[in-house]
């Protein structure tokens, strides 16, 4: 044993026990912080008007209660806006995933003049914040007459850059002799993609269907232009914003944290389902880059 | 690299390129385009006549149009440094006590933070609006307890701006907290274990391997942080619409403002544009501030 690591006995004995109980309540206070918002807005949507509005606020309802879940389907269309949403996030996420796995693929078994270059390119997009294009890109979606309608949501979404990327790094790694096989085989690219590729790289696409799916079911401002006010075809969160101004501001909080509720569920279960995946990919190709 | 060196590229690429291509790059391009233009939204793009620099000149001018421009940017500028001056040291720190293995309950913190990134920012905004509340709101009461005064939160133009980081901050925090770990689990343990032969304190140890060695992963951080922070948009649209008196008024809210609500596409392009130019300004410093810590 190296001498230098022999220390006095009992000092670090005491210091090891100081530090674990350190550790230990700044994980509890992380946590604790962290979870707060989301647990006041679970409990404060069981309250009753008067409840959710009195001063000082009280933590934990009274007499539990779900109307407020029945009044805000009243409210704002709950239903048609949670299908719009659910159609505006799945077909997005299954296109990303289709056009994603094909250029990624290409990107990166193939071998062709600009490759480099163009793929250079579309990485660039990722950085690009939306609002950069988004006059010209709402202007050009009503030209072809999509405005106002659940394609003009979707279609401008269905490939983005992080899925080509992602979807090169793992597919790289893909063994050329997996691909060469089913060639002899006489299997044709396309096949070869969704029935040899795909199943390789099964992790990759369970990340990005979790990314897709949130990214999809939570953004506002594309749907929010786009639409136009059309709003049999809102999502929920767009529905959801309805519901600040109801009853002129007044005696609703309780309805804006059930719908608040309503909203979130759908990404956490994602989550929830997905999550290993999740961090293994941030792990392995979010920074090492 | 395959020794199949090509395929059928064109079939591959066209889906994702031409998509791409149509709904990202060349609306890029009409924006440039359209900066140097006098054009109404609601017409089509033929219509838009050539004005040279005049919006550029107009958004830094005196009149409302440049006052309210100005005040937009360096809202924006303002907010999105404070945001990555919060977001990175507390990423550090939590990603440290999700990776200690000293004591359990890492990972069910690292769940807790990872699903607030979840929540879609529109509920965000709700919850938060109703926990700022000055007087039905948790936080005063909160703040009560240890002897706080209350605060105005987002009614005073001295604190919207600051409520709305901090909201930020909590919703995504836990997306760097991540990345984080994932550079902490590329620093080879032997280091640790070589400082602490030398005889190196956990202050050394950090400082002299863990921050050095998560540069890499900070920088990321840095510009995706960043990127985030200039497109706040929900919590202004859905609480503070720009205000109180301009406090909130950041570009992404102003800029559809002016494009699209008022129409005014030329100006509101212009805008963008200088968007787009202040962020490769700012991506363009980090890694050179990354670059030259390098070099010492």
């Amino acid at each position: 044993m190296n001498p230098r690591t022999v220390s006095p006995p009992r000092r670090p004995r005491i210091r090891v026990d100081a530090a674990s109980a350190g550790l230990r309540l700044a994980i509890v206070i992380a946590a604790v912080v962290a979870a707060f918002p989301l647990v006041w807005m679970v409990l404060s949507s069981f309250k009753t008007p008067a409840e959710s509005m009195q001063v000082p606020p009280v933590w934990l309802p009274g007499t539990p209660t779900l109307d407020a879940y029945g009044e805000v389907a009243d409210v704002i269309n709950a239903g048609r806006s949670f299908w719009n949403s659910a159609v505006i996030a799945t077909v997005t996420t299954a296109g990303i995933l289709i056009t994603s796995l094909m250029a990624g693929y290409a990107f990166a078994k193939y071998r062709f003049r600009g490759r480099d270059a163009l793929f250079a390119l579309l990485i660039a997009t990722m950085f690009l914040p939306p609002i950069v294009t988004l006059i010209p890109l709402y202007r050009l979606v009503t030209a072809i007459g999509l405005n106002a309608s659940l394609f003009g949501v979707i279609v401008p979404h269905l490939a983005n850059a992080f899925g080509i990327f992602l979807m090169r790094q793992f597919i790289a790694g893909v063994p050329d002799d997996l691909i060469d096989a089913a060639r002899v085989d006489g299997a044709s690219e396309l096949r070869i993609v969704f029935s040899v590729v795909a199943p390789s790289v099964v992790p990759a696409l369970a990340a990005l269907t979790l990314f897709a799916f949130v990214y999809h079911w939570n953004t506002y401002l594309w749907p929010l232009t786009v639409l136009q006010g059309n709003s049999d075809d809102y999502p929920i969160v767009i529905s959801l914003s309805r519901l600040l101004s109801y009853n002129r501001g007044a005696m609703n909080t309780h309805l804006v944290m059930a719908g608040a509720t309503l909203a979130v569920l759908p990404p956490l279960v994602m989550f929830v389902l997905l999550q290993r995946f999740f961090v293994d990919s941030i792990v392995s190709s979010g920074v090492k880059g | 690299m395959s020794r199949t060196a090509n395929g059928p590229i064109g079939l591959m690429l066209a889906p994702a390129v031409g998509l791409i291509g149509v709904f990202i790059v060349i609306p890029m391009a009409l924006t440039v385009w359209l900066s140097f233009h006098d054009w109404s939204t609601q017409t089509g793009f033929a219509t838009a006549r050539f004005v040279g620099l005049r919006n550029y000149h107009d958004i830094f001018g005196p009149i409302s149009v440049g006052r309210d421009f100005k005040r937009a940017f360096s809202n924006t500028a303002l907010y999105t440094a404070l945001s990555v001056a919060i977001i990175l040291p507390l990423s550090v720190l939590l990603g440290l006590l999700v990776y200690q293995r000293r004591v359990a309950g890492g990972n069910v913190l690292r769940t807790i933070l990872f699903s607030t990134y979840m929540v879609p920012m529109i509920a965000v905004a709700l919850v938060w609006s109703k926990l700022y509340s000055p007087n039905e709101g948790p936080i005063n009461q909160m703040l009560g307890w240890i002897g706080f005064s209350p605060q105005p939160w987002l009614s005073s133009p001295d604190t919207a701006l600051l409520s709305i980081v901090f909201l930020n901050v909590w919703q995504q925090v836990g997306y760097f907290t991540v990345l984080v770990i994932a550079g902490l689990t590329q620093i080879p343990t032997a280091l640790y274990e070589a400082a602490r032969i030398d005889g190196a304190n956990r202050m050394q140890e950090f400082f002299g391997i863990t921050l050095p060695l998560l540069k890499r992963t900070l920088l990321f951080s840095a510009v995706i942080a960043v990127i985030n922070a200039v497109q706040v948009f929900e919590p202004v649209a859905l609480i503070t619409q720009g205000g109180p008196a301009g406090s909130t008024n950041v570009l992404t809210y102003h800029i559809r403002r002016v494009g699209i609500e008022r129409a005014q596409g030329g100006l509101g392009s212009a805008m963008a544009v200088m968007l787009m130019l202040a962020l490769i300004v700012v991506i363009v410093v980090l890694f050179a501030f990354a670059r030259r810590r390098d070099e010492e």
